[in-house]
């Protein structure tokens, strides 16, 4: 955000055709590239493919432009400038926390347009310096995050595993964890509400503690001794946690598991049927009196199991047809790996505004290395 | 999202069109502790026209919940659409917070 990129794009919200055609014209004019939106619908679509302009108009046929802001605003820090068809609103608008930069009321003269925006580009290069500043703790964060997740993948006789991380922003509330233990292996994948920064506190501290349990040999008793512990802060945070935390014995291929409020793990059997494990219990810190009941599931030889966070949902109807695409991309990869790789390339779906996360453990058929 | 109130003879029902997420579940918050402060313990939230919820909106639901029963109330729910269903489902939530068919439902059966 040092240097104003060489072809500025622009997004119109405007559902008057006479009044968008005007928009386009005078921004093309100012060297803008150009999309049209004439619902809030559409608007909100194209605002994920990336603006640093956007023109949104106040009343849209089926939404209400303050609404359209403070949504775009969640994932897009385009210049927003609202166009209203009163004066009297923008007095109302300014006081509201809608996440726009300035507003302009209908009728607008070409010259008057366009002065608002040089003066939001220039406000911009003012403010470069903190942005560069910000961005720069953004990283640091993401580093940090990342360096948690673990490395390498540990080694566990006649099993491969595999997991990926993408957040929606710079960092998520997203996190798996796995390490290999004298009988096999444990593994956590955990989901904290929300997005961004806050999350990502919350999902460090989870894994922290869920790593401090990884000593106790009943995994009941180490899952409520890092429920008690957890719930007192998520409490404070008023935030709650889903958790999938299992331990999978090689000598008898059993994976014991816990599921609070997760229900996004699948058994994948070798002959392509799947069954969802499902919820035990409510997530972590959302009800203080929760109990968690204890699943099991037995991998055979070319067996997967499959945990899944709920940002991959968002592009499903229902959890049937999550788990069915689900099951035919993890029967067409050769490799958990390659499975992972494909189900986050289904994740880039404009639709897609969550955290996304993927682990896979596949217990290799008998003869291959 | 926006939200709207109306005092029944037994019950204060809340009811919210459009997705309740990250920007709508604080609004939602706002609406109902404003309720509970005014003495309306008893809340209905009506989820007819609430097409979508994510974490933060269920987190917004289980709030709402607490402070009603902090306050000696309840809350419930009502006109559960499919997708916020089964997010109630995935999440075990569906045992504290069950769907009731109608908002007058919700509290007849006390």
């Amino acid at each position: 955000m040092t240097a104003l990129p060489e072809q500025r794009r622009a997004l119109v919200i405007e559902d008057d055709p006479d009044i968008r055609s005007l928009l386009v014209q005078i921004l093309t004019m100012q060297g803008f590239e150009v999309t049209e939106a004439g619902t809030a619908r559409e608007g909100l679509a194209a605002a994920r493919f990336g603006a640093d302009l956007i023109t949104l108009d106040l009343n849209l046929p089926d939404g209400d432009g303050v609404d359209v802001c403070r949504e775009v605003r969640t994932y897009s820090d385009a210049h927003i400038l609202m166009i209203t068809a009163r004066t009297d609103e923008i007095e109302r608008l300014t006081g509201l926390e809608t996440g726009a930069d300035d507003y302009i009321s209908k009728p607008f003269s070409p010259r008057e347009l366009v002065a608002r925006i040089n003066s939001l580009f220039r406000r911009q290069r003012s403010r470069a310096a903190q942005d560069e500043a910000n961005a720069d703790e953004q990283r640091r964060a993401s580093t940090v995050q990342h360096s948690l997740l673990p490395i390498g993948t540990p080694r566990v006789d006649n099993y491969d595993l595999a997991g990926r991380f993408r957040p929606s922003r710079s960092v998520g509330g997203d996190f798996y964890d796995w390490y290999s233990t004298a009988n096999g292996l444990h593994l956590t994948v955990a989901d904290a509400m929300g997005k961004g920064m806050g999350a990502a506190l919350i999902a460090a501290t989870v894994r922290a503690v869920m790593r401090s349990a990884s000593e106790q040999p009943s995994l009941p008793d180490a899952f409520a001794n890092a429920a008690r512990a957890l719930e007192v802060d998520l409490e404070k945070a008023a935030s709650f946690v889903t958790l999938f935390h299992g331990r999978l014995d090689t000598a008898t291929d059993v994976l014991e598991y816990v599921d609070a409020g997760h229900g996004l793990a699948l058994k994948v059997s070798a002959n392509g049927t799947c069954t969802r494990l499902g919820s035990g219990g409510p997530p972590l810190g959302a009800w203080t009196d929760g109990q968690w009941s204890t699943g099991s599931v037995r991998l055979d030889p070319g067996d997967y199991l499959a945990v899944i966070s709920d940002g991959l949902l968002d592009i499903y109807e229902t959890v049937e047809a999550f788990t069915d695409a689900m099951t035919s991309v993890i029967q067409a990869s050769s490799t958990p790996d390659d499975a992972c790789q494909r189900l986050l390339d289904l994740a880039d779906d404009p639709a897609i505004s969550d955290d996304v996360t993927v682990v896979i453990l596949k217990h290799l058929a008998a003869g291959r290395p | 999202m926006q939200f709207s109130t109306e005092h029944k003879t037994d019950y204060t029902e809340v009811a919210g069109n459009g997705r309740l997420n990250m920007v709508a579940a604080p609004k939602l918050r706002e609406v109902v502790q404003e309720a509970v402060s005014a003495g309306y313990k008893r809340i209905v939230v009506n989820l007819a026209e609430t097409s979508f919820m994510d974490s933060s909106g269920l987190g917004a639901l289980i709030g709402c919940l607490k402070l009603a029963r902090q306050a000696g109330g309840d809350l419930r729910i009502a006109c559960v659409q499919p997708q916020v269903l089964m997010v109630l489902e995935l999440t075990s939530m569906n045992r504290v917070l069950t769907p009731h068919p109608t908002a007058e439902e919700a509290f007849s059966h006390d």
